[in-house]
């Protein structure tokens, strides 16, 4: 019996220690890496910096920009996570707790823009909408495109919002609520972890988001954010290719996410895993 | 209160403004655009189903489109089967599982941009890090052109799975377990080995969840071009160059590559050709796994 466990357990550690190798290889890689010299990262094959380099980060802050672009990246998914709880729970309130005529048609053309995807197109019209009213020039234009694809924010704000007992609503109505205190004092309240995990999702999407930040950048590399501006380096025009400070960069890019992930990964696997339960 | 409609259509407004400017319309826009000659500048000039007949004969079109196939079928063959093994393995009362679990799952979380950056760094033919321990385990004598144009998709697909397993991995986890216990006490009883277990209890039990997983898994590849635009911009010679990058550089030209022109007309045709092209494939889907499911 021990043997035969001995001969299952084996190769299932082995699949699990190759794996996690394999998955974190590019993220050391990254991290280490940042701190090497350009020299020993294009030559060295060696694990760990000689001499930890800690001058890449100053000169990536400093010189190649990163301060803006990570200032950038901060604004735009400040205001998008924001922007995107206050539209999607506003909904979600109305929808799960008003019978309204419209109602079903409001759904329907939530999940409607989940599926359809035209790709790049809509890009171009988009743009146009923010010439028009003079927002093409700003973050602004972006937070709020970033803002208006808040379908999925919505359908998950509605899960969370059946396991609010509609007696709350009726007994805090008969204390002298109304229908927008409710929502203000006692569903908000409620929700508020749930809505800490959809902020979550919401902030790393819009931390993460490349190409609408890159389309409202093309004329203007003052509004790069940290994906735009550190994919710029690769296509760098003229200059050597510094891999150090592209990796310092892609790990200003990286490390807050990895903070939090460290703290609260249950709470990024929980948005996952919900929308399988449904 | 349970009928203030009023207060109802003050809350839904931001988002049904939001979503008919920014999500409607622009889908409209590019159904009327997809009939004109127009080129960003000057005047739309109607052409009826021209730009259609274009799409018809555009070989590069139809080489990226099979490039999608190519990129969505290899990310699929390696990123389904081991999550689905990963997520059984994490499934049980294993030491360590939650530990596993969040590493697998870590990759998801970051930019795909991004970590395109650094897998340039690690592919890089020249003196990527890749190369370099290869190289030194002697494993290559020499080094391995992985962004050249035999490798180039190869690497681009091995990204994505990395990108993608512990997504899936998760999703999989979440519909074991829905699967109830003794079922699998009573075929343990029955001495069925992990393998059987496997194939003929977890992933029939599974059943509309796989159904549904794999549905995600395949819309989703089909539409992923983000980290493939960063690492090749689809060269070397057009060789990773996916349907939704090609329609990218329709409305917006890259500078480096510089081979396209911007085309509105053509590319809003091109856009409705994608999307019909993606749905199509869902529907094959849907339809074969049916037939599939009312066999068994």
């Amino acid at each position: 019996m021990t043997i035969r466990k001995i001969l299952v357990r084996t190769p299932v550690w082995l699949l699990l220690l190759s794996m996690s190798v394999l998955l974190l290889f590019p993220i050391v890689v990254a991290l280490l890496g940042s701190f090497k010299t350009n020299l020993e990262l294009t030559t060295g094959a060696t694990l760990f910096p000689a001499e930890w380099q800690f001058k890449n980060y100053v000169q990536a802050w400093n010189q190649a920009d990163f301060s803006a672009f990570t200032f950038n990246s901060m604004f735009v998914a400040v205001f998008v996570t924001v922007g995107t709880l206050l539209v999607a729970s506003m909904a979600a309130y109305a929808v799960d707790r008003v019978a309204f005529k419209g109602k079903k048609l409001f759904i329907l053309l939530q999940s409607f823009t989940l599926f359809i995807s035209i790709g790049a197109v809509v890009l171009r019209p988009q743009f146009d909408l923010m010439v028009s009213i003079g927002l093409q020039k700003s973050l602004w234009g972006v937070i709020i495109i970033l803002i208006s694809a808040h379908a999925t924010a919505f359908f998950m704000v509605v899960g969370f919002f059946r396991g609010i007992p509609r007696e709350l609503d009726e007994a805090a109505l008969i204390d002298g609520c109304n229908f927008y205190s409710i929502f203000w004092r006692i569903i908000l309240p409620l929700l508020r972890p749930a809505l800490a995990v959809v902020a979550l999702f919401t902030f790393r999407g819009a931390w993460n988001e490349y190409i609408l930040p890159l389309v409202f950048s093309l004329t203007r590399p003052d509004l790069q954010t940290l994906p735009v501006g550190l994919a710029s380096l690769r296509y760098g025009a003229g200059a050597a290719v510094e891999n150090q400070l592209m990796l310092a960069g892609a790990c200003i890019s990286i490390l807050p996410l990895l903070l939090v992930y460290i703290f609260a990964n249950r709470s990024f696997m929980q948005v996952t895993a919900g929308s399988v339960k449904g | 209160m349970r009928n203030n409609r009023i207060g109802a259509y003050l809350f839904s407004f931001p988002s049904l403004f939001l979503t008919l400017v920014f999500g409607i319309y622009p889908i409209i826009w590019a159904l009327r655009y997809m009939f004109f000659d127009y080129q960003g500048f000057g005047t739309p000039r109607f052409i009826g189903l021209d730009n259609f007949a274009r799409v018809a004969r555009d070989t590069e079109f139809w080489h990226s489109v099979w490039n999608t196939f190519i990129y969505a079928g290899g990310k699929l063959v390696i990123t389904l089967p081991l999550s689905l093994i990963l997520a059984v393995i994490l499934n049980q009362k294993l030491r360590g599982r939650h530990l596993f679990r969040a590493i697998f799952f870590m990759p998801t979380i970051f930019s795909a941009s991004v970590m395109a950056i650094v897998f340039y760094i690690v592919f890089n033919s020249y003196n990527g890090i890749l190369n370099q321990y290869l190289m030194k385990l002697n494993i290559v004598s020499a080094p391995i052109d992985w962004l050249g144009a035999s490798f180039a998709m190869l690497t681009t697909i091995i990204i994505a799975a990395w990108g993608a397993i512990g997504n899936y991995m998760l999703l999989f986890l979440a519909g074991l377990q829905s699967i109830p216990d003794d079922i699998y006490e009573a075929a343990s009883l029955d001495g069925v080995n992990p393998v059987q277990r496997l194939w003929y209890i977890t992933i029939p039990m599974l059943g509309p969840v796989l159904q549904m997983i794999i549905m995600l898994a395949i819309t989703v590849s089909l539409k992923g071009y983000e980290s493939i635009m960063v690492l090749t911009e689809g060269g070397p010679f057009g060789k990773t160059e996916v349907m939704y990058l090609y329609l990218y550089k329709l409305f917006f030209p890259l500078t480096t590559t510089g081979t396209s022109v911007q085309n509105i007309g053509y590319g809003s045709a091109v856009g409705f050709t994608t999307a019909v092209i993606v749905g199509l494939v869902t529907w094959i889907y849907f339809w074969v796994s049916k037939k599939l499911n009312s066999i068994y």
